[in-house]
């Protein structure tokens, strides 16, 4: 259609040009899902408005995303907004390559932000760096149709009925009561979030950078040591265990009963399951008091070494994705949960809340926002990742009954010891934001 | 009375044709490999800014660390087990093949093909045979839960990949070979053959010295690929688990640098794998010198 395409290449040249005009890129990690919504929410953005425009690249997966950040800053190419997930955090803060969201849009009502969601990305002084976007938690899912099998109606509420209740489906028929892959911010992070235990020294790391790991013993060792005898009876399954080798989709194809799952999965649950999806808060130990569960998913960084223009147009891209039609209609469309409090107020105040598509946000943003402590902001504790990956690894051999789990918890601490002194030493005349 | 075959006149033609691919070596070899040697001298930021120079401190770490030793061990047994046994297999596939039977022809193209699988697919396919619950072995673990669990069990997650890999290496093993016996005259197979020297014979005194030096490239081959190509294979079948039982050093160096964001604790692991490497090459053409061929 020539005719159309010069007309609005006329409509181009003649339109007024905004002195503020840009074209930015927003580098996301998300597949599935998830990336739909964002895809969505950058053309709803584009469509909004005629001042800027943004292209949004999707980059695979969180861990590319962070790869390719890093290799695009060290060439001067990156993007002005990228999303990073929750591991990557203490990484931005100190790398020196971001502007943090609070000093770039001070007009901002950041305090809007709901504890569990703010504090992950907050300096130990309040700053936030980031502007939580996907925000997901950890909730507790069963399979009505399995628990009905023991004449379970509900989800039990601490560890030590959650064993009587997998000893039930047990003697029941059901051969996989719980399942988990033992990935640390399920069996580690979250546990201890929300007892406020802290898996390291200085408060998680946020007081400072030479934190000390102190979870083989307490509460966490015991949880593990729990999982491990459970595991033992038959209660529980690993990944490893299951027949399709992942414990999410154990639990969706019906083989499993139980499981504690990030609350973004719950898209694909009832997809397969339906109305037998049940949803909350993840177990207690008895004795504790709750506290508030961490932040999953992402958040999105405004990243140093652009001009003034593209600033502005990231900007105005936050602010969009920030509005509380934006998060509910995210939260729609994935599972995630609003991360502001005017969003989540708007939401219960429709009556959407009924809708199975939010299912997961009355008991996934109740375990968020309970009361808070030094010891469950957050994880802010160098080479992180390859902790995660050092923690597994250990778990593993004592799951297969290679050495005891306390063996195992020993030298996950004395190995992530010596990253956190390494990483001390990488950013040795840096101080902690 | 040689005849000499001059296309250019002058040598600079020749340097001005191979250009583009030392360039390209040089663009995709000799700078990372360079970079590596840099970054393993300093604790190296990931956004860069503020590096610090730490001289052999990576290094004096990386060998006081248990999981380093571990990594690398894992690496030399595979090396030599998948190595051995692709070459050994090779071997008596291209014997068998290298006879002149009615279907030989049709054999050496059917063992060949798979040559054209890439290491990621071969990795996925053999996931589902080995699979606990539906591969090849499942009626074993239906007879005796549990016996039988790669996922699991880090030994049998080993010789998952052992077999994976010898399966790779197999096709390229056996055109080499396979192209060695071709180039054995027939006469001296056949002239044993008057003198009454048995098919097992003539293997084991004609054929195989003959082919010495094809057997030694398919092994040089073999160990640098079990190193370094095995990475496909580990990154779809085992991901370096379970509890690190398949990390072999290619693994845990791709973890620590791009997962990790641990620049330099993998820059200095990746110059250490490479003096592995050299060292494996450098140690078999030592040997290869002892070797008198017999022609």
């Amino acid at each position: 259609m020539p005719f159309r395409a010069s007309i609005s290449m006329l409509a181009l040249l003649v339109s007024p040009c905004a002195a503020s005009a840009a074209d930015i890129e927003f580098w996301y990690g998300n597949i599935g899902t998830a990336e739909k919504a964002i895809v969505a929410a950058c053309g709803a953005f584009n469509a909004a408005q005629q001042a800027h425009s943004v292209t949004c690249v999707g980059q695979g997966g969180y861990e590319p995303t962070m790869q390719k950040a890093i290799a695009a800053y060290r060439s001067g190419k990156h993007p002005v907004l990228i999303q990073f997930f929750d591991a990557g955090t203490l990484d931005l803060m100190l790398s020196d390559a971001v502007v943090p969201v609070e000093q770039a849009m001070p007009e901002v009502n950041w305090k809007d932000y709901l504890a569990g969601a703010r504090s992950f990305y907050a300096t130990s002084k309040g700053e936030l760096y980031s502007q939580p976007y996907n925000g997901t938690t950890l909730v507790f899912y069963g399979n009505a149709e399995l628990l009905a099998k023991a004449r379970i109606d509900k989800l039990p509420e601490t560890y030590e009925e959650l064993a009587a209740v997998a000893r039930k489906l047990k003697d029941a028929g059901v051969e996989c009561p719980i399942t988990t892959d033992g990935h640390p911010w399920r069996v580690l992070e979250q546990v201890a979030a929300r007892h406020s235990v802290p898996i390291a020294s200085r408060h998680n790391g946020y007081d400072g950078l030479d934190a000390e790991y102190t979870f083989n013993r307490g509460l966490i060792a015991e949880h593990l040591e729990n999982l491990l005898r459970w595991r033992q009876e038959g209660l529980v399954k690993l990944d490893q265990d299951t027949r399709t080798g992942k414990y999410t989709a154990a639990f969706n194809s019906g083989e499993c009963a139980l499981m504690e799952a990030s609350s973004g999965l719950y898209v694909d649950a009832f997809k397969a399951l339906g109305d037998k999806v049940m949803v909350a808060q993840a177990p207690m130990y008895e004795g504790h008091k709750r506290y508030n569960t961490l932040i999953g998913g992402a958040s999105i960084w405004l990243m140093k070494g652009h001009d003034e223009d593209r600033i502005e147009a990231a900007r105005a891209f936050l602010d969009f994705i920030r509005r509380d039609d934006q998060q509910i209609e995210f939260t729609r469309a994935t599972g995630n949960l609003p991360v502001t409090r005017s969003a989540l107020e708007l939401l219960q105040s429709s009556d959407k809340t009924r809708e199975t598509e939010f299912a997961t946000v009355d008991a996934g943003v109740r375990s968020l926002s309970a009361e808070s402590t030094d010891d469950s902001r957050g994880i802010r504790l160098g080479f992180y990742m390859q902790f995660r990956e050092i923690f597994q690894e250990e778990t593993q051999k004592a799951f297969a009954g290679d050495q005891s789990m306390s063996q195992a918890l020993d030298l996950a601490v004395a190995r992530g010891n010596e990253l956190l002194r390494r990483f001390e030493k990488t950013y040795s005349n840096v101080t902690l934001p | 009375m040689a005849m000499k075959q001059t296309y250019y006149t002058s040598g600079w033609h020749y340097a001005l044709l191979v250009s583009p691919i030392i360039f390209l070596i040089g663009l995709f070899f000799y700078v990372p490999v360079g970079l590596a040697f840099f970054w393993s001298f300093f604790l190296e930021r990931p956004f860069g800014g503020g590096s610090e120079f730490i001289g052999f401190a990576n290094y004096a770490r990386l060998l006081g660390d248990t999981t380093f030793w571990s990594a690398l061990h894992l690496s030399g047994i595979f090396m030599l087990l998948a190595a051995g046994f692709g070459v050994a297999i090779a071997l008596i596939l291209a014997l068998a093949a290298d006879r002149d039977l009615r279907l030989s022809g049709a054999a050496r193209n059917i063992i060949l093909w798979p040559k054209a699988i890439a290491g990621a697919s071969i990795g996925v396919v053999f996931t589902f045979i080995f699979n606990p619950h539906l591969g090849l072995l499942a009626p074993l673990s239906t007879l005796f839960p549990g016996v039988w669990n790669p996922r699991m069990d880090g030994t049998q997650a080993f010789l998952m990949l052992v077999v994976a890999q010898v399966w790779h290496g197999l096709p390229f093993n056996f055109i080499i070979l396979l192209a060695g016996l071709q180039s054995l005259p027939d006469t001296l197979i056949k002239a044993a053959a008057v003198d009454g020297a048995g098919p097992w014979r003539r293997i084991l005194d004609i054929q195989i010295p003959l082919i010495t030096p094809q057997l030694f490239l398919a092994f040089v081959l073999e160990f640098v690929g079990t190193l370094v190509d095995v990475f496909g294979l580990i990154d779809t079948m085992t991901q370096g688990g379970p509890g690190g039982s398949t990390t072999f050093l290619i693994y845990k160096i791709y973890k620590d640098g791009f997962v990790a964001y641990d620049l330099s604790g993998a820059a200095t692991q990746t110059v250490l794998l490479m003096i592995f490497v050299i060292a494996m090459v450098l140690l078999q053409f030592r040997l290869e010198k002892r070797v008198r061929y017999e022609r």
